[in-house]
């Protein structure tokens, strides 16, 4: 029963570790991002014949970033209380199945020990 | 082990397993809530468990208190601290979940306020019996169990008394509005938690009886000595 729930315990955490962690975007791919956004606008207004609007690169990636780094703290701060709560459920079910088992195993001892200090433990069992 | 335990040990392990790949791969992601609303499967479940441990204690009271047969009292008290296992779990999940929900850990709002009684009531029954010994334990946690019992449904109605302004949970039917992935997860994680609740209940059941029986055999072996 044990082993079922530390198990089951170690797959939750598995689940999560793998599925849930979030997806960290680095500077480069972001740098790459907004130019080829930049781009796809110059490239729309070139098609359509308008004029071509002036777009700060630098300005709007640091805007993109820090929106970024927003949405990832969010969500690293969702992911460390979802991961408690369903930590604290499960301690408290191990503890408890833990707790049952030692009960067992105290019974255990004392049906022996009084097994030996029963007076007919000594005598032969009839034949 | 009997083979009805191993059947019912290798069932809940199946769901067990079963439920956490329905919370984190099956259930839709809640848009408003997102990643945090998961709690919601094994809160909710818990909770539920916990209303059905209690019940069964309130049940077993009450036969106990018409019948006096010890056995009623050791189902009563066997199922009482599971209940109290899955209270405390809502208890302590529910802070982690409101933390980000609601930017807070604990408001005196109904169903919170409710739940922490109906907690300590259940903690108090523990207290009693470990206080009082004999038939005078059991009659009076037995009484205490019926009482105790009385405040689950004040627990789970808790949201529809006390008036809408006071609340932060939603109300009782808000499960049948949510979308069917989801109430199906639910109901799942809430039957994985009660095959787990009869497992328990068996084992704690059978266990109290052997040190019962063990009790008995070593007063009458001290009495022959």
């Amino acid at each position: 029963m044990r082993i079922i729930v530390l198990f089951s315990f170690l797959i939750v955490l598995g689940l999560f570790l793998m599925s849930q962690i979030p997806v960290v975007l680095t500077s480069n791919e972001v740098d790459e991002a907004v130019s080829d956004a930049i781009a796809q606008v110059e490239s729309t207004a070139e098609k359509k014949g308008e004029a071509v609007p002036q777009i700060d690169e630098d300005e709007v990636t640091t805007a993109v970033k820090l929106a970024i780094e927003k949405l990832e703290n969010d969500q690293k701060r969702r992911l460390k209380f979802l991961c408690a709560a369903y930590f604290v459920i499960w301690l408290a079910i191990m503890l408890y199945v833990i707790r049952i088992g030692r009960k067992q195993h105290a019974l255990d001892l004392r049906l022996s020990q009084l097994e030996q200090d029963s007076p007919n433990s000594q005598e032969e069992p009839p034949e | 082990m009997g083979k009805s335990v191993k059947i019912l040990t290798v069932v809940m392990a199946i769901m067990i397993f079963a439920s956490i790949y329905l919370i984190f791969a099956y259930a839709p992601m809640e848009q408003s809530m997102l990643e945090i609303q998961k709690v919601f499967y094994f809160h909710v479940s818990a909770a539920f468990t916990a209303f059905v441990a209690f019940g069964v204690n309130f049940v077993f009271s009450i036969r106990y208190i018409i019948k006096r047969k010890v056995n009623h009292d050791l189902i009563a008290v066997a199922s009482a601290e599971i209940g109290l296992l899955f209270c405390t779990a809502v208890l302590l999940s529910g802070p982690l979940w409101a933390r980000v929900s609601w930017n807070t850990w604990w408001e005196w709002e109904p169903r919170l306020t409710t739940t922490l009684v109906m907690w300590l009531m259940y903690i108090g029954y523990f207290i009693l019996r470990t206080i009082l010994t004999g038939d005078r334990r059991r009659i009076y946690s037995a009484v205490l169990g019926i009482f105790a019992g009385l405040n689950v449904p004040i627990v789970y109605h808790s949201v529809n008394i006390w008036q809408k302004a006071s609340q932060l949970h939603p109300d009782t039917n808000t499960k049948y509005d949510m979308p069917q992935s989801m109430t199906l997860t639910l109901w799942f994680v809430f039957f994985s938690f009660l095959s787990f609740y009869a497992l328990m209940l068996i084992l704690q059941y059978r266990l109290a009886k052997s040190n019962l029986r063990y009790e008995t055999i070593r007063q009458q072996h001290l009495g022959e000595m």
